[in-house]
């Protein structure tokens, strides 16, 4: 048969010009959808499938902290910030408090420093963990939820014993951490300690974990479906990333090697032996694979961190009021979602004069607007979900 | 980049490099760089910043209302010159330096450049400047209110804002069994280092 190749052109150009004619609409998207990670609101210029400037709207959340903050004891303000990033409370707390002993010149001493280690990073399983269970949740997967908030309930027990708070441990104090009372050995002038068997249950604890991300790997990495739904879909290219402010997994997922637990020295990650994985192609399969493998790297710290943990007391002398002497500073820390920052200026008093609190939700999710241009409507779930925000952490 | 690994330089030393790329004076308070610059070398110096100290990073954007007269928290010890100071914090993603830029706005006159076409990530930062302290940034695309409601009047993170419901209710409240250290009231007690059923 010969094929007439003046029809064939005739045919292609054809079916492109009866091109369906698709009416632009404004869909909104939000401001309680059930995947949206808190109260937030989309809208979005949809064209057929595709969506294009999408505008998000935050504010429904927002506490107005750093107004509140002015008229705060630094005691009561730790209160208040861990309820920024509340799937992660106690690694907010971590940087106000060394800007405000930064100020004050207080040596924490080492045993305290571990603990707010061990702490952190066991933040850093339970909000890698929600967000292992809420990602392939989103793209209809329900089954890795299970697994994810089993394991994640261990470690809330485990930051429960220590802090008495599952969310908002409250549990850092100028100098150290709180000394807890009805745990541990309780002889006469001994300040409270870990609770007693808190190391062997973070031991065990750990193990589980690991096992845990090795079955959340092959339930997740081997699914078709995830894979069509995450390789090469949002993009976002080094470049970019930073010029946005990404941090965290989102920014190592685009290639990016930068971990402020190696550069800054908020605690004492220097001592522990661990790698900070990176990403190739920035898409959402590298930013979930990244918080995959941040659970068994914080796991490896943990582990290194309970065999080392040196004996000791808990908090530094510091004087029963505390007053912050003049300055300013900044401090950062590497919080689960990214950069977490606090900006302290103290005139002298009991309560800051400003505190700018640098969230890393804020920065992750302002890139949406570039993210979002163009792709498409189902997609747009797929990208929002994998950049890992909570709403708090972004109204602040 | 301006260090070298055989010879790191000290804060003093990579601020001063900052501020003579990019303009401006650089000061070194417990480990934080912050180079002041001249209000109308702003886009300016932070560009220089970007292109030729490699801060690629934009990690955030406020202000800090210098104020002698205020309505919420504890007034300054020392009198200031009253102005608003607006900041951007940039840094480099090889070996963890972040650069604070500052620069001084007359409370007369807010209006300054708009580093959106620097630094992408500046926009919603400069939208919230602008609503919480009424800075005007000029060529920023679109500065819509982000997180106060329409309608929304004054800006909240000036020092001259009362706080509506501290004024309602004194904090602390009747309800809290503390009182506030230092006020003479019963100071809270920090956990002491004993236990009382010792």
């Amino acid at each position: 048969m010969v094929i007439d190749q003046d029809l064939v052109r005739h045919l292609s150009e054809a079916s492109v010009s009866v091109e369906l004619e698709t009416p632009e609409m404004t869909l909104n998207i939000g401001p309680q959808h059930p995947s949206t990670h808190g109260v937030l609101r989309l809208v979005a210029r949809v064209d057929g499938e595709r969506a294009y400037d999408v505008k998000p709207v935050i504010g429904y959340m927002h506490r107005g902290y750093e107004k509140l903050a002015e008229v705060r004891t630094y005691a009561q303000i730790t209160a208040l910030i861990n309820r920024i990033d509340w799937v992660s409370g106690y690694a907010n707390e971590v940087p106000f408090i060394v800007a405000a002993e930064q100020l004050m010149g207080v040596e924490v001493p080492e045993r305290a420093q571990y603990i707010r280690l061990i702490l952190s990073e066991m933040a850093r399983i339970s909000s890698h963990l929600v967000f292992n269970a809420s990602y392939p949740l989103e793209l209809g997967a329900a089954t890795p939820l299970f697994f994810a908030l089993r394991d994640r309930e261990r470690v809330l027990d485990l930051i429960e014993s220590v802090t008495g708070g599952r969310f908002h441990p409250n549990f850092n104090r100028i100098g150290g951490v709180k000394p807890a009372y009805g745990s541990g050995p309780t002889t006469k002038k001994t300040i409270q300690d870990l609770p007693r068997g808190f190391l062997d249950e973070t031991r065990s604890a750990m193990d589980k974990v690991l096992a845990t991300a090795a079955e959340l790997e092959a339930l997740v990495a081997g699914n078709e479906i995830i894979l069509a739904r995450t390789k090469g879909v949002g993009v976002i290219p080094p470049e970019i990333a930073a010029a946005y402010g990404l941090s965290g997994p989102n920014l190592r997922a685009s290639g990016v090697d930068f971990d402020l637990r190696r550069v800054s020295n908020y605690l004492p990650y220097d001592k522990f032996d661990f790698e900070v994985p990176v990403g190739t192609n920035g898409d959402c399969w590298d930013r979930w694979w990244m918080r995959l493998q941040e659970i068994r790297q914080s796991a490896r710290i943990i582990q290194q961190a309970v065999d080392s943990i040196p004996s000791g007391p808990l908090q530094a002398k510091v004087p029963k009021v505390i007053k912050v002497p003049k300055g300013e500073t900044y401090v950062r820390a590497e919080n689960p979602k990214g950069e977490m920052g606090y900006y302290l200026v103290s005139d002298g008093g009991l309560g800051p004069y400003r505190l700018k609190i640098r969230s890393a939700s804020f920065s992750n999710l302002s890139i949406l607007p570039w993210a979002l241009e163009g792709i498409l409507v189902p997609d747009i779930i797929a990208i929002m979900g994998s950049l890992d925000f909570v709403l708090g952490d972004v109204d602040r | 980049m301006t260090a070298s690994p055989s010879e790191a330089p000290t804060l003093e030393e990579y601020g001063a490099s900052v501020a003579a790329v990019a303009g401006g004076e650089a000061t070194v308070q417990f480990g934080t760089v912050k180079v002041k610059v001249r209000r109308d070398q702003w886009k300016d110096s932070l560009e220089k910043a970007r292109d030729k100290s490699g801060l690629l990073f934009f990690s955030w954007l406020s202000a800090i209302d210098w104020s002698n007269q205020v309505e919420v928290g504890d007034p300054l010890t020392d009198e200031i010159e009253e102005r608003i100071e607006l900041m951007a914090a940039v840094g480099d993603l090889d070996e963890g330096r972040l650069v604070i830029f500052a620069t001084d706005l007359a409370k007369e006159s807010l209006t300054i450049d708009s580093l959106t076409t620097v630094y992408a990530g500046a926009d919603w930062h400069e939208r919230e400047a602008h609503e919480m302290f009424g800075i005007e940034f000029v060529g920023h695309p679109g500065l819509e209110p982000l997180y106060l409601p329409d309608g929304f009047e004054g800006h909240p993170l000036r020092k001259s804002f009362p706080l509506l419901s501290r004024e309602v209710k004194p904090w602390p409240g009747k309800v809290d069994v503390e009182g506030m250290p230092g006020t003479g009231d019963s100071a809270p007690d920090e956990p002491s280092t004993e236990n009382p059923e010792a």
